[in-house]
């Protein structure tokens, strides 16, 4: 991904935001301490400056003028490098003792502070700052003390640069932090977007990679997938069912078209006309048929939530399904029995169930021998109402279970019987409409086919892998 | 019926409608006044000619305006309403029909065939829905139930067909006096044979009235069953009366 594209990227310029947002505020905590810390500064000076000055003045009420001008020299001499400063003036503006060569010129405010500016050190080459106090004494006399502000000064230098170098550094992690995360994400989204457009020119099998960080983006990742999964089979469905429309009923129209042609040719009699007509009439209602079932399945797949579905009781069409089949089982001298509980309920489209039960019915009657015997039943378990129809017929091997399902698919043993290769379809395409599970097992022998319906208090909960 | 052979005086009708009135009264005193309503002219044109040489009057509007229109000043015995159409659509047709308190069964054509689509048609004022495509003999069939139904409004609690009778309180079924043992579902499957006996019934007109159900079978199981009560009521006695009418379905009268 070039530079610029990244710097228009929307990540990029929250991280932009975000950092702009954290400068302002760092920038104002940054001024605050600033600002604190050279009030507390000053008023650490003030305090060391009047608490000076409180001593000194206990020792002038004790012992008058010459013992504080005694001390003030005393003190000056220990202050060579003019920390701590010292001015004691006489009522006619004679210094008496300090290290002060003059009274300061700068006016004091409404307290009596004065700030001033002397040299300092050891050769008082220093520029330094002074805050200091006048103190105005009964007999007419001056006191100044003050405090130098060099040290103070030196310290919130350091606290500036410190907060300075520091927003510095902020701000540039900040940027590459931005840099690094939206370039991380920018090339994720980007992926998505390269698999999105490999799949929109044609290449239905690409999904998108999981980095397995179970992030947000594995769960778009991952929707994403499931989604294309689930287009691919709908698209290779139709696909599939396309070919095998236009071979499966390719066949009959042929036959059709030929029985009319050769109808045409010879000089035939009416009533061998007619009975052509008759069959060929047979033949295009058993193509409608054909065509009707696939019709009923694929409008039963586009079928959503919003399909028209009421309460059933599944034991009143097991009842129902058994009964409608069971001369039929009779005359083919297979045992047709329907075991069923009260009290179940399920919700359901009952036409189509019925249709679904009753496809399912009719093969378990068709491929039972003589002799054998059809269970249908409807019951409650843990997984919710069950639906089952079993034969002792010869049943479907396993690998060829799930097969069976598809459209027009015929096993090779069953071409000698009548049937359109729809039927199971059918019964998938109902089932997952209503969401319930389709089994196909081996009953031992025999086939049973389960439908079960999950409980509807189940049916909102999460599913995970 | 003499109304029936008046031709219509001349440009009485808008453009469009297409009338066709049989210019004698029928003989067989069976025949129905029909009305079709459908865009497909070629189709209409086949299903008029089927029901007029079955002894019916049909009218053909291919158009909703024109059929509304002739719905609404025409009495007829049976309507029958294309769901789509150009002007008025078929089940506004039907809607208008039932508020002004018109009480003409009305038979549905529609190539929608979900149980939705059937249930709004019923819900509309529709007494049939049949999907399309069908066979001619089922729309005739259809029609002619239809037609019948009105005839007989009043419930009826005995049918007598020849020497079968049936009583609907006491639920019992005999023939030449013999009572006859019937299960649940073969009782309902006579009762409706019977409700229309004289008349051609499908099976698929069976399995939706007497089993109420919406399926295509893969087995010609409704067969079956009408073996089995022929068992019953025909097998000891003469003359048959479950006659199968080829390429159609079942009708329960005398064999002729």
């Amino acid at each position: 991904m070039r530079t610029a594209d990244l710097f228009h990227a929307t990540t990029f310029r929250l991280a932009l935001g975000y950092l702009g947002i954290f400068m302002v505020s760092a920038v104002a905590l940054l001024g605050l301490v600033s600002w604190t810390t050279s009030v507390f500064i000053d008023w650490q000076v003030q305090e060391t400056v009047e608490a000076e000055a409180g001593g000194l003045s206990e020792l002038y009420s004790e012992g008058g003028l010459v013992k504080l001008a005694g001390r003030v020299a005393e003190r000056a001499r220990d202050e060579p490098e003019r920390r701590t400063v010292y001015l004691l003036q006489d009522a006619k503006g004679r210094a008496l003792a300090g290290n002060l060569y003059g009274w300061p010129d700068a006016a004091p405010d409404a307290e009596g502070w004065v700030r001033f500016p002397i040299g300092q050190g050891g050769d008082l080459t220093v520029a330094a700052e002074v805050l200091g106090h006048a103190y105005d004494l009964p007999d007419g006399a001056r006191l100044l003390v003050g405090h130098s502000l060099f040290d103070a000064k030196r310290v919130k230098m350091a606290i500036n640069h410190a907060l300075v170098w520091g927003l510095a550094l902020t701000t540039l992690l900040g940027v590459i932090g931005g840099y690094i995360a939206s370039h991380h994400l920018v090339a994720r989204v980007e992926a998505m977007s390269r698999t999105a457009r490999t799949i929109l020119e044609g290449d239905m099998t690409s999904r998108m990679g999981l980095t397995g960080a179970h992030d947000e983006f594995d769960q778009l990742a991952r929707s994403f997938n499931e989604m294309m999964d689930e287009i691919e089979r709908l698209v290779e469905g139709i696909r599939t069912v396309t070919d095998n429309i236009a071979h499966d009923l390719r066949t009959p129209l042929n036959r059709l078209r030929s029985r009319i042609d050769v109808a045409l040719l010879g000089e035939s009699d009416p009533a061998s006309l007619r009975a052509v007509l008759e069959r060929t009439l047979a033949e295009a209602d058993s193509l409608l048929v054909t065509f009707n079932a696939l019709l009923t399945i694929s409008q039963t797949e586009q079928g959503s939530r919003l399909h028209r579905f009421e309460p059933v009781d599944p034991a009143r069409l097991i009842l129902d399904v058994a009964e409608l089949y069971e001369p039929l089982a009779e005359e083919k001298g297979v045992r047709l029995e329907a075991r069923t509980e009260p009290g179940l309920i399920i919700a359901a489209d009952r036409h189509l169930l019925f249709q679904a039960l009753a496809n399912l019915v009719d093969n378990a009657v068709k491929y039972s021998p003589g002799g054998g015997h059809v269970t249908v039943s409807a019951g409650i378990t843990p997984d919710g109402v069950a639906l089952t129809v079993a034969d002792t017929g010869p049943g479907i091997p396993e690998e060829d279970r799930e097969r069976v399902l598809d459209r027009f698919v015929r096993l090779d043993r069953q071409r000698s019987t009548p049937g359109n290769g729809l039927g199971l379809s059918l019964v998938r395409a109902v089932a997952r409409l209503h969401r319930a599970t389709l089994t196909l097992a081996d009953n031992r022998p025999g086939l049973a086919v389960r439908l079960v319906f999950t409980r509807a208090d189940e049916e909102g909960a999460p599913r995970r892998p | 019926m003499a109304s029936l052979g008046k031709p219509p005086a001349a440009g009485s009708w808008r453009a469009g409608v297409f009338l066709d009135t049989l210019a004698f009264e029928l003989s067989t005193g069976t025949g129905m006044r029909i009305l079709l309503i459908e865009d497909d002219t070629e189709a209409s044109a086949y299903m008029a000619k089927g029901l007029r040489e079955a002894g019916h009057t049909v009218d053909v509007a291919d158009d909703g305006t024109d059929g509304q229109f002739l719905a609404l000043t025409e009495r007829y015995d049976v309507l029958v309403i294309d769901r789509m159409l150009p002007g008025v659509d078929g089940l506004s047709i039907i809607t208008r029909l039932r508020a002004e308190g018109h009480a003409t069964p009305v038979l549905i054509l529609s190539a929608l065939g979900k149980v939705d689509d059937r249930v709004r048609g019923l819900k509309a004022g529709g007494d049939d829905y049949l999907v399309k495509p069908y066979a001619f003999a089922e729309l005739q069939a259809r029609i002619e139930a239809l037609g019948r139904r009105v005839a007989s409004n009043q419930p009826e609690t005995r049918f007598k067909v020849e020497d079968l009778e049936m009583d609907l309180l006491a639920r019992t079924v005999t023939r030449a006096g013999k009572t006859i043992d019937l299960q649940p579902r073969e009782f309902r499957l006579l009762d409706y044979l019977m409700r229309h006996a004289g008349q051609v019934v499908t099976r698929t007109m069976l399995l939706e009235n007497v089993w109420e159900y919406h399926f295509d079978p893969q087995t010609n199981l409704i067969d079956v069953h009408i073996s089995r009560l022929r068992q019953k009521i025909d097998r000891d006695f003469d003359p048959p009366l479950i006659q199968t009418v080829r390429g159609a379905g079942y009708s329960l009268r005398a064999h002729r």
